[in-house]
């Protein structure tokens, strides 16, 4: 499960002698548990790709906490290392090796046996539909192909906690299909899921619960349904233009 | 920790020496190229200077004072000596010919004094006019050629004196030297150390220079490369720690830099056998240059740490870039540096002050070229070790607070 209380992050920036400060995010909370996919929805800027840094403790929070399986992510950071699967779109794997040799490399830094890193590329290989390419140099892959790649050295491990970013960003219909599948399936295997997304019909589907982050604030937090009745709207589309309206007036 | 290190060390290796265009530039360039680059210039400089030599250029002699006895000991001289057309001219041509030189159609004007039999005989020096141009190799050599004999002349004139006077020739050479002994012989260097001293002052630099250019190469892509294609936040994401991912890189770019090093030292070697005598006029033969072991260790002391050093100045400037273009834009400067510092010290002369053993990167150049001149002292070489591993270790010790600070590893 991951708790996130009253999260703050301000990124600091320094050029031509001057300083400037910006609040990417204004003090966020929700919690993901395990078993369903929580999706949290913004446009480009919102904060998502930090909300998922801080989680991940590739940055350190400006204020607040964040809990992942009881292990706080500045204290316990290497236990959350341990127990998280990060995938990020902006990756991009070296052409050089393949996918075969890409799991191997990250099952070995993930303190995995040679045997249980072999049999979980074979369960990997088989859910992402990798076998006609699993041999062959990621440089000659296509984009999805690649993403699956990336979703596979993330998720050789087999972690408990699941957080991707844009997991569907740049895929084909068919692509990203499989994937969303793929992250149904983990979470019906009682592992918590989060991921972001700009995409509406992504969280439509996928979604248990849907958390919208505009500008650094969390808008809405629940199920699609809530989320929908709440706002007198019609679908999610509606309401996160709504806000994206407010946010512009503001 | 070192296992983690291992596993990112060893695919490192992997992604570096199984790559057929790194491998061909980093190690089968420099094996190839070196060999290549002065067997060429070699024979190039060879065949320029036999062609100078057999070149039969045109010297112009004005002969106004052709009848006199000293303008024809010193056309035969030349005659004799020198492989060159002679053109008797008037004065009146003597702007002609000096055009003709200017142009480069003619390589020499040789004009006499009027009373040059008179100044002879009234023991009064005379003065011969030898024009040229500096600016062709052909007239340049020829002048020198003339400069030769106008020497034999004046030999000659003085022995003619001098038998007039009855006045033995060896008067004018009391003392010679080395007339009586072979060149062998007179030459007391140790066996090797001349071949060394050529290396010595070649090798330091071109060893560093290699170190660092592949140190570049390798070690901003390892770095920078991988922040830039966001792989570098997975790895971090793991269960590895950070001080393993700096020390399986910094050891895989080492492993890089030095293979690219000691290709380029095996080319010069055998670029030696051919161009190295030309190059040092050295009369030493490749075959008497041996390192014993201890010489080899010392090396190794010497080349260990200083990798490690100049690899850690690299991947600190790879750290902190965003991008690969940005890092390269910051080690830049820093390659110059020690360019220039290598150059430097290089070309030193043998009185070395103190300081430059505790200097890093001086002090290697200065322990190498030690080496390679057989005159190096055990003391000096451990300096220069130990200064490189605490440099190193300052470097890395900040590339490791550099790597668990994400205002660095996410710059924007």
């Amino acid at each position: 499960m991951i708790i996130i209380h009253d999260l703050k992050k301000i990124f600091e920036n320094k050029k031509k002698g001057s300083v400037s400060y910006k609040e990417a995010l204004k003090g966020i909370s929700f919690v993901c548990k395990p078993g369903e996919i929580y999706g949290l929805l913004g446009p480009n800027g919102a904060g998502k790709t930090t909300t998922l840094r801080c989680i991940s403790t590739l940055i350190k929070p400006t204020s607040g906490t964040i809990t992942v399986n009881d292990y706080d992510v500045i204290k316990d950071d290497k236990q959350v290392r341990s127990i998280i699967g990060f995938f990020t779109s902006d990756m991009k794997l070296d052409g050089f090796f393949t996918p075969d040799y890409m799991m191997d490399y990250f099952g070995r830094l993930n303190k995995m046996t040679p045997k249980a890193i072999a049999e979980r590329k074979e369960v990997l290989v088989k859910e992402l539909h990798m076998e006609e390419f699993r041999n062959k140099k990621i440089d000659k892959l296509s984009t999805g192909m690649k993403q699956k790649t990336s979703i596979a050295i993330s998720l050789i491990h087999n972690p408990d906690i699941i957080i991707f970013d844009e997991p569907t960003n740049g895929l084909d219909v068919i692509t990203a299909k499989n994937v969303t599948d793929f992250l149904i399936k983990y979470a019906k295997e009682g592992k918590t899921v989060l991921i972001s997304t700009h995409i509406m019909s992504v969280a439509e589907q996928i979604c248990d619960r849907i958390g919208i982050l505009i500008d650094g604030l969390i808008k809405e937090d629940g199920t699609l349904q809530e989320i929908i009745a709440e706002n007198r709207a019609n679908n999610l589309e509606d309401v996160f233009f709504k806000y994206l309206e407010v946010q512009d007036v503001e | 920790m070192l296992s983690d290190a291992y596993i990112i060390l060893k695919k490192e290796l992997k992604r570096l020496f199984t790559d057929k265009r790194t491998v061909f530039f980093m190690v089968v360039l420099p094996l190839v190229m070196l060999p290549l680059l002065y067997t060429v210039m070699g024979k190039i400089s060879k065949s320029r200077s036999a062609d100078i030599r057999s070149y039969r250029g045109t010297i112009f002699m004005v002969e106004n004072q052709k009848d006199s006895p000293i303008y024809q000991e010193f056309r035969s001289i030349i005659e004799e000596k020198i492989n060159a057309k002679i053109n008797e001219i008037p004065e009146s041509q003597i702007g002609v010919a000096k055009h003709l030189i200017a142009e480069k159609e003619a390589e020499l004007l040789i004009t006499f004094p009027e009373n040059m039999d008179f100044a002879y005989i009234a023991i009064q020096p005379f003065d011969v006019h030898i024009y040229f141009n500096g600016a062709s190799d052909y007239s340049s050599y020829l002048f020198r050629r003339t400069q030769e004999a106008i020497g034999s002349l004046a030999d000659s004139l003085i022995s003619s004196r001098l038998e007039t006077l009855n006045i033995p020739t060896e008067i004018l050479t009391p003392v010679t030297y080395n007339q009586t002994i072979t060149s062998e012989e007179i030459n007391l260097a140790k066996k090797g150390s001349e071949i060394g001293k050529a290396f010595g002052t070649l090798l330091p630099f071109i060893i560093i220079l290699y170190l660092f250019v592949s140190s570049m190469q390798v070690g901003i892509d390892t770095v920078s490369g991988e922040k830039e294609r966001g792989t570098l936040a997975i790895l971090l994401v793991n269960q590895v720690g950070r001080v393993s991912i700096i020390i399986g890189k910094l050891l895989a770019v080492v492993c890089a830099s030095f293979a690219s090093a000691l290709s380029s030292v095996i080319g010069l070697m055998i670029a030696g056998r051919y161009f190295l005598k030309d190059l040092f006029r050295s009369s030493a033969e490749m075959s008497e240059f041996v390192l014993n072991a201890t010489q080899i260790i010392q090396l190794v002391v010497l080349l260990i740490p200083v990798a490690v050093l100049l690899v850690s100045l690299v991947l600190i400037c790879a750290t902190y870039a965003r991008n690969s273009k940005e890092a390269a834009g910051l080690v830049m400067p820093l390659y110059m540096l020690v360019l220039i510092v290598s150059i430097g010290t290089s070309s030193m002369g043998e009185t070395i002050p103190s300081w430059m053993y505790y200097t890093p990167i001086v002090n290697t150049v200065v322990g190498i070229k030690s080496v390679f001149m057989k005159t190096s002292a055990w003391g000096n070489v451990l300096i220069a070790g130990i200064s490189s591993i605490v440099f190193s270790g300052i470097l890395i010790y900040f590339m490791i607070k550099m790597f668990k600070n994400e205002k660095i590893l996410f710059r924007i």
